[in-house]
């Protein structure tokens, strides 16, 4: 296992090297100078442009240039910010808690609906309830986020007002951010009242951002499952004399879940790209909102931080992912 | 000599398609009982009806399925469990494929002493170390933990075998038990398997397509084909004096009785499959001794002097008896 494990880690040395690059090339590939663009409209005389290249370390060759990123990279140097003037990582840990919160339950809701649906529509094939499942899934499957966000909206906290419209509280409380994570600060304030309104402006954005890796998780588990149905080692199962709960449960499951798990990584990606658009609907302050905003402002450190920060945290949660599929799957662990 | 096992008309139709199709079979306590035909002929379908396997679409008829007394047909599901992987256990055909990937062999063999026996875990792992060694796993401490996939499929197959007698069953059914091994390793699993026969005095149906083992191991015979079981015989007589023609066209066929000519004799046609199942005998179209009435009436089951055939004229020395 720990052969496996610093396997593992080493694999992702290149697929970090390969982010740095993108990231950094992000800057090479801009249209325009960043020395003019920082000077804006009103120009820049050639001396005070060299300088300003000087200082900014673009007069150097570029493999200098990307070993300097680097360094600063590691030294957690992501630059500043054009508009606001501070750190990118900064502000990027400070928005960062709201984006892991709502990913976190939306994936969890998407686990919670989506394994059992596809487990049952996979043991009871060909049923309504399976039927039901695979429309459901598809349905969901390709629905816009956008337009579905905003029918969620309309109904649940427009028409029926059940839900907040946006926010992550209510305005009536002022809660200290120590953790970032609102469900946890407001649970530490003793507000009362104030878990209640986290927990209430979490529950659409969430469901929003769940719904695709819901019916991915569904369809997947039902395929995997009907596949590892069939197996022989069910059969033998079978033939032991074990019921037949316990042969879906423990038999069966567990090697269905092998697919699942990796699936289930993927679209943590997948939810990453999501939040983009589900924070921009619900004005989460999370980072899809900031760099959505920073996009719009040209604020280029931003970009660039931001999304080196978000290929870093998919990698990382790739590995994680890798780990437990190692821990499911004994084949993995062993030949690797 | 008490019957153990007591299966009459038995049929499983998957759909629309006689898969086993009347199937009559009995096995007495302890005694070994050789089933042979043809790929498709029902061989694995049959003992699957026996075990509760047959998978879904699949529809069982049986006027009697008698097992020590109780009729599984009638039993309830629950009941019917309690019997299955306890007094009537199975070995497959593929080893590699039929032990779970992510369990170990501790784990897998165990498992069918919690459901039916129960006991501290300290307990059943003693008596799995018993097993592993009792099917002839070197140092059996040292495989609780090993992984499926660790094992070669010689080794999978004990595993099996040490997984199906688990529980002392009354009735080991062997599907096959050696057909994807080494030709090396097949003897000597056969061999364990015939030694815990003796030892554990268990009956034992032993599918096979190798009439050579049949020879050696065997004492009666059924002969399937299409379904149906066309001969029952001890198999004494049936090497030398065969009563179905199919029996014969197999014997026939076999390489030791072909040593000196080039090519081997076969049997014309092929068996057939869902949508060519012709009327009268199933085997008319392929039999050399056929007549007019075995193209039209189905020939009944019967049995006299323990000797069952299915067919309108059966053999006697070689020569079909018409009259
Ligand atoms: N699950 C199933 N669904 C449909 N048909 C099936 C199923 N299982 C078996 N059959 C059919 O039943 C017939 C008998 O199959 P069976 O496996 O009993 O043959 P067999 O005698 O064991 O052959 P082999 O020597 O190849 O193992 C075959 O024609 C097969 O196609
Ligand atoms: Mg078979």
């Amino acid at each position: 296992m720990i052969q496996f494990l610093a396997k593992r880690l080493l694999q992702i040395i290149p697929a970090f090297i390969g982010v740095t690059l993108l990231t950094f090339s992000l800057v090479h590939l801009i249209p325009g100078d960043p020395v003019e663009l920082r000077a804006g409209e009103r120009g820049i005389d050639p001396k005070r442009h060299a300088e300003m290249k000087a200082a900014m370390g673009l007069d150097k060759p570029l493999p200098v240039q990307y070993f300097d990123y680097i360094t600063g990279v590691f030294k957690g140097d992501l630059g500043k910010s054009f508009v606001t003037k501070k750190p990118v990582l900064k502000e990027f840990l400070t928005l960062f808690p709201a984006t892991m919160e709502l990913s976190f339950c939306a994936i969890i809701f998407a686990i919670i609906f989506g394994l059992p649906a596809g487990v049952i529509a996979g043991v009871k094939r060909g049923t309504i309830f399976d039927h039901s499942v695979m429309g459901i899934s598809l349905t969901g499957y390709s629905m816009p986020i956008f337009w579905w966000g905003l029918l969620l909206i309309l109904f649940f906290s427009v028409q029926l007002g059940w839900t907040p419209v946006s926010g992550r509280l209510s305005a009536l409380f002022w809660i200290d951010a120590d953790t970032g994570f609102m469900l946890i600060d407001t649970l530490r304030s003793n507000e009362p009242g104030a878990f209640k309104s986290a927990l209430s402006h979490l529950i659409l954005p969430s469901i929003v951002l769940g719904t695709i890796p819901l019916a991915v998780i569904a369809r997947m588990t039902r395929s995997s499952m009907l596949e590892v149905l069939q197996e022989d080692y069910v059969r033998t199962a079978r033939a032991k004399g074990v019921s037949p709960s316990r042969v879906v449960m423990v038999h069966a499951l567990r090697n269905a879940l092998i697919p699942v798990i990796t699936v289930i990584g993927l679209q943590i990606g997948v939810l990453l790209a999501g939040a983009i658009l589900t924070e921009t609907i619900f004005a989460w302050p999370g980072i899809g909102k900031w760099i959505v905003e920073a996009i719009n402002r040209r604020d280029y450190p931003v970009v660039q931080g931001g999304i080196l920060m978000i290929s870093s945290l998919v990698i990382f949660v790739n590995l994680i992912v890798d780990i437990l599929y190692g821990i499911v799957n004994p084949r993995i662990r062993h030949t690797a | 000599m008490t019957k153990l096992l007591e299966i009459e008309n038995l049929s499983v139709e998957f759909d629309g398609f006689k898969a086993v199709d009347g199937v009559n079979l009995s096995v007495d306590e302890g005694k070994v009982v050789g089933i042979v035909g043809e790929s498709g002929s029902g061989k694995s379908v049959t003992q699957l009806a026996l075990m509760g396997l047959i998978p879904y679409p699949g529809i069982i008829k049986a006027d009697r399925l008698m097992f020590h007394n109780s009729d599984l047909m009638a039993l309830s599901a629950k009941k019917r469990r309690s019997i299955t992987g306890k007094d009537v256990s199975m070995i497959f055909q593929e080893p590699m494929t039929s032990l779970n990937p992510c369990f170990t062999v501790e784990y897998q063999i165990s498992e069918a002493l919690k459901i039916h026996e129960g006991g501290t875990r300290q307990e059943r792992r003693k008596r799995v170390i018993e097993l592993l060694s009792q099917v002839g796993i070197p140092a059996p401490e040292d495989r609780l933990g090993t992984f499926p996939h660790q094992l070669s499929g010689g080794m999978s197959q004990r595993v099996m075998i040490a997984m199906a007698i688990a529980c002392s069953p009354r009735l080991l059914i062997a599907d096959e038990p050696t057909t994807a091994l080494d030709v090396t390793i097949q003897a000597q699993i056969l061999e364990l398997i015939m030694d815990l026969q003796q030892k554990k005095n268990m009956a034992l149906v032993l599918i096979t397509h190798d009439m050579a083992v049949i020879a050696e191991t065997v004492e009666d015979v059924v002969v399937m084909y299409a379904g149906q079981v066309v001969e029952k015989n001890s198999s004494d007589r049936i090497f030398t004096n065969p009563c179905h023609p199919y029996t014969e066209a197999l014997l026939n066929a076999l390489p030791e009785r072909n040593i000196n000519s080039k090519r081997l004799p076969t049997i014309p046609g092929l068996v057939p499959g869902k949508f060519d199942r012709p009327d009268g005998c199933l085997f008319h179209p392929r039999c050399k001794h056929a007549k007019k009435m075995c193209k039209e009436v189905v020939p009944k089951y019967s049995e006299k002097n323990s000797i069952g055939v299915r067919c309108h004229f059966p053999l006697i020395n070689g020569v079909p008896q018409y009259d």
